[in-house]
């Protein structure tokens, strides 16, 4: 598909929101990534050169189709694989050349859901965020309690800690994921479609509370969602994925545009402003489209 | 929230270990010699203050040099081998794994067979070539087992009962074509059997491996709890997943050789025991690790005696009793599938 | 800015967890530690009470049994467990039964045998019961039980004495050899010489005769035979047969198929009790595959005791009767002269049509 949309990149210009004036967590620059079969035969999918910042109490999200390289960047960002070129920093260290331990006491990942093969309770699921920081046993300390009920009740799941992970409906058991992430006390924060199974209410609640939390734990926030709409109503800067290549960054207003959106997307869709300033973004039928 | 906490962790051992030492009282008193409690107490006391010599010959014999050997060799087998189903489970992140599963057990029947052919003259060659045919069949199952460079736990299952049966044809036809040699012992071998005492210098160096083994796998304790999770999880977690895997698997190996080497091919006690430990006291591996090397040898010594003495004098292998207890709880296990 | 990591993390311990493990792992360490520690007292006590016995018990000779071990036996022998029927069976015709003090399930002759205590079968007894009926010599045969058996017993210092013969003749050696040992040479003189005498009345019958060519059935399904390295097929060769499965397996699985092809002329059955022989053969006459031997078509067949199964004394009555029952020719004109007819009972001599 040709990228005949908007040659205009913004790379690396990331405009000022008004609100985030906190300092600089993240910046990815000039990230690029290739993955191949063997070191000699020809890559199978790239990652080009990407560039975008996240302060903190900031949500920044990753926007794209399927395999337009979201997940790629998000392992870039986590600093499980190391950039091809370019640089990915985490209040000014490189995220990849963090010793395992590190990392987790700076990222948390929240994946969906995976299977777990023995039950476990919500409560000591949650006390596995203190893992980085604990030794050996890790048996755990009074203060790793404290953070982990704490942690429960700020995503409002505090009566939940006796339960078993498996009897917990879908988006309460999100909520203990997040939870985890919160125990870890992360400086960033990163979400790999954290809405798949939610309904639409679960959904916007997740957003709410990630936004509060940001503003609360003084993180950032990095999302990877295909939710348009989600994306446009809550996130401060939008980086849009296409075919492995960051087409647009910047905050939704600038980047929620009909045509790249429908292009990317290859869905009619229709973009409005709203009150807020934020866009709106409509799918618009096949029918009405042939009609005119 | 129920954390883990060492007074819990203290009292489950505590507990486990005076079940164990009741077994231990039990199995030293049953037997196709009778012999009382008060007695056996009695002697136990006179043997504390330095007047052990005083005690008759045979009774000696038979308490301290028959069963106490045994039931000290039961108890280092059923941890060993209870401690590396537990740990394979959590590496494979399947509830059904175990080493006799995994064909560790004919493929140490097979090293030590092949070593008795090759060089019988050599002292200690069996359970040296036990280890060797271990460690060759863990290495080789846990290649069968990967696919594209990850570690698949069906294809690993699946290529762990291929291999025990692929091993167990040639044993069978070994030990068919090479009638001249004394090979009969190995029937017992396949079966898992206890009565033979292990050598007096090689005591040492099982209890150093076992020690040595279910240490290592206790500092990854509670990594294994993460990687239960997932491995990606973990990672983020702050896991060295590689580290981890390496040295539990490296580990789990070790004492899965160890017992088989020891003991022979005893089936089914890593599988029983990490479960029956799961179902009362949960799955937290920093809790599970030691209770399952204390049920292991509560189990061993238990089924030991009951082959003792069920049809005496006549003696059943140890292994036989595992099975018939072990093999439904596979199938039920199977059957539920991973909830 | 350069963050400078290693690959783990670094191994400082702190005071929450140093107190969980070590006092976990120190707790269950010290019970193991203890366990053996307890074991080891016993055992090196043990070694020092077995390693100076003649302080305590009458002087002892030494011998080096049939698989070239050194057993000290004491002088006097009183009590002596057998770990084999041949062996029960020997120790009963040298006139030790009452020195017997336990043999196995399987020992069944003579009858007296069956009533002394048992220590379970000849693969796996029970080593605790051995030792409880405080035996002052263990006998033990090669061929039935394990070395592992041997070693454990003697680690516990219990003199075995293990014999291993391969023929008719090493049998009558080890006879010889247990009649030494047990201070028996009255009874194992004469027996000896009256075996070694009969064999040699049966060389002389049936010098110059045809060897008989014969399936040994050790087991009928499936078919198994004998190899040619055991004392059984050297019993055959003594009674002027020879085995038609010519193998180095002791008791080789033989394909029905092979025995049609090589067509024994006769077909030798050992059996305890004739009559529920006879009636296993009538069946087998009747199944394809055997239906096709001629020696079964013939009635070439031939049952004899099932001494011939082992290497004791009453091994020559067998041979004896199969002699009889394979060359009669040799045996009619001398028959009435002979000694030693009253050992060849009509009874176990079924020569079926």
């Amino acid at each position: 598909m040709s990228a005949s949309g908007n040659p205009t990149q913004a790379l690396g210009s990331r405009e000022e929101s008004p609100k985030s004036a906190g300092t600089e967590r993240l910046n990815v620059e000039q990230a690029s990534f290739a993955y191949a079969a063997s070191e000699r035969s020809a890559p199978t999918f790239t990652l080009g050169a990407t560039s975008f910042q996240a302060h903190e109490r900031e949500l920044v999200a990753i926007l794209g189709p399927n395999a337009s390289g979201k997940s790629t960047l998000l392992r870039l960002i986590s600093g499980t694989i190391a950039p091809l070129s370019g640089r990915v920093e985490l209040d000014g260290q490189e995220t990849s050349r963090l010793d395992s331990r590190t990392r987790a006491q700076h990222i948390a990942v929240v994946h969906q859901e995976s299977p777990m093969v023995y039950p476990a309770l919500a409560g000591d699921f949650v006390l596995q965020g203190r893992h980085p920081y604990g030794r050996a046993l890790r048996l755990a300390s009074k203060d790793d309690i404290a953070i982990a009920r704490n942690a429960l009740a700020q995503v409002g799941a505090g009566h939940l800690a006796g339960r078993t992970i498996g009897e917990l409906s879908g988006g309460e058991k999100q909520r203990v994921i997040l939870a985890r992430a919160l125990a870890q006390q992360p400086r960033l924060v990163l979400l790999d479609e954290p809405t798949l199974h939610l309904d639409i209410g679960a959904q916007v609640e997740l957003l709410e509370r990630l936004r509060r939390l940001a503003e609360e734990n003084r993180y950032a926030v990095v999302v990877v969602t295909h939710e348009l709409a989600l994306a446009a109503e809550f996130a401060d800067h939008v980086v849009l994925l296409h075919h492995g290549r960051c087409l647009r960054v910047g905050p939704p207003a600038a980047v929620y545009q009909r045509e790249l959106l429908e292009q990317v997307f290859e869905a009619p869709l229709e973009v409005e402003l709203g009150p807020a300033g934020r866009p709106r973004v409509n799918l618009r039928a096949r029918r009405s489209e042939d009609a005119t | 929230m129920r954390p883990l906490t060492l007074r819990r962790l203290l009292w489950t051992c505590g507990a486990l270990t005076a079940v164990l030492l009741a077994c231990i009282v039990l199995a030293l008193k049953l037997g196709a010699v009778p012999i009382s409690v008060t007695d056996l107490v009695w002697n136990l006391g006179r043997i504390a203050i330095g007047r052990g010599d005083q005690l008759p010959t045979e009774y000696r014999l038979i308490v301290f040099d028959l069963r106490l050997p045994r039931i000290l060799l039961g108890i280092l087998v059923g941890a060993a081998l209870s401690v590396s189903g537990a740990s394979f489970q959590a590496l494979l992140r399947n509830p059904l794994a175990d080493p006799f599963v995994l064909g560790v057990s004919s493929g140490a029947a097979l090293g030590s067979i092949l070593a008795l052919i090759v060089a019988p003259q050599i002292a200690l060659i069996t359970p040296l070539g036990a280890f060797l045919g271990a460690i060759a069949t863990i290495a080789a199952v846990y290649f069968l087992g990967r696919r594209e460079g990850q570690l698949d736990s069906t294809t690993l299952l699946l290529g762990g009962i291929i291999s025990a049966s692929f091993l167990s044809a040639i044993i069978m036809f070994l030990m068919t074509t090479l009638a001249g040699r004394d090979l009969r012992g190995m029937v017992f071998w396949l079966m898992g059997d206890l009565s033979t005492p292990v050598p007096a210098g090689l005591r040492w160096i099982f209890t150093a491996g076992l020690l040595v083994g279910i240490g290592a796998i206790y500092t990854t304790a509670a990594d294994l709890n993460l990687l239960l999770t997932g491995e990606r999880e973990a990672i983020h977690l702050g896991v060295d997943v590689t580290r981890v895997k390496l040295v539990v698997y490296v580990s789990a190996s070790l004492l899965t050789a160890l017992a088989v080497s020891a003991s022979g091919a005893i089936g089914y006690v890593g599988l029983l025991v990490p479960h029956a430990i799961r179902l009362l006291f949960g799955s937290d591996y920093r809790l599970l690790i030691p209770a399952s090397a204390l049920g292991g040898a509560i189990a061993i010594v238990l089924a030991d005696t009951l082959a003792r003495t069920v049809v005496a004098p006549t003696e059943l292998p140890v292994g036989a009793m595992t099975a018939m207890a072990g093999a439904p709880v596979f199938i039920y296990l199977l059957r539920r599938g991973i909830r | 800015m350069e963050f400078k990591s290693s690959p783990h993390a670094p191994k400082c311990i702190d005071a929450d967890f140093s107190k969980g493990r070590l006092a976990a792992l120190c707790a269950w360490m010290a019970v193991l530690i203890f366990l053996f520690g307890a074991a080891v007292p016993a055992q090196t006590r043990m070694a020092q009470a077995t390693a100076e016995p003649p302080a305590a018990a009458p002087a002892a000779h030494r011998f080096t049994d049939e698989i070239g071990r050194r057993v000290d036996v004491p002088m006097d022998v009183k009590r002596i467990v057998s770990l084999a029927p041949n062996l029960t069976e020997i120790v009963f015709a040298l006139g030790e039964g009452d020195h017997l003090a336990g043999d196995t399930d399987f020992c069944d002759y003579p009858p007296e045998a069956t009533q002394k205590p048992r220590v379970g079968g000849p693969v796996n007894p029970n080593l605790e019961q051995i030792v409880a009926l405080t035996p002052g010599l263990v006998l033990a045969t090669k061929s039935i039980n394990r070395r592992e058996t041997v070693e454990a017993l003697a680690h516990l210092g219990l003199p075995v004495y293990v014999t291993d013969p391969h023929s008719v003749d090493e049998m009558i050696t080890s006879v010889e050899r247990l009649g030494r040992i047990l201070h028996a040479e009255k009874t194992a003189v004469p027996l000896v010489e009256d075996l070694r005498a009969r064999l040699s009345d049966l060389d002389r019958r049936l010098a110059g005769t045809v060897p008989r060519r014969v399936l040994f059935v050790v087991w009928t399904d499936p078919l198994i035979s004998i190899g040619r390295d055991t004392f059984i097929a050297d019993a055959l060769r003594r009674a002027g047969a020879r085995s038609v499965v010519d193998t180095t397996a002791e008791w080789p699985r033989v394909s029905l198929e092979e025995i049609v092809r090589l067509q024994p002329e006769f077909v030798v059955f050992a059996s305890a009790h004739a009559g529920d022989t006879q009636h296993d053969i009538d069946a087998l006459r009747s199944r394809p595959g055997w239906r096709e031997l001629d020696a079964l078509r013939h009635g070439h067949i031939v049952v004899i005791s099932d001494a011939i199964n082992r290497p004791a004394p009453r091994m020559v009555d067998a041979i004896e009767q199969l002699a009889r029952a394979l060359h009669s020719e040799s045996f009619v004109s001398r028959d009435r002269q002979s000694r030693r007819a009253p050992h060849v009972t009509e009874e176990t001599c079924a020569c079926a049509r």
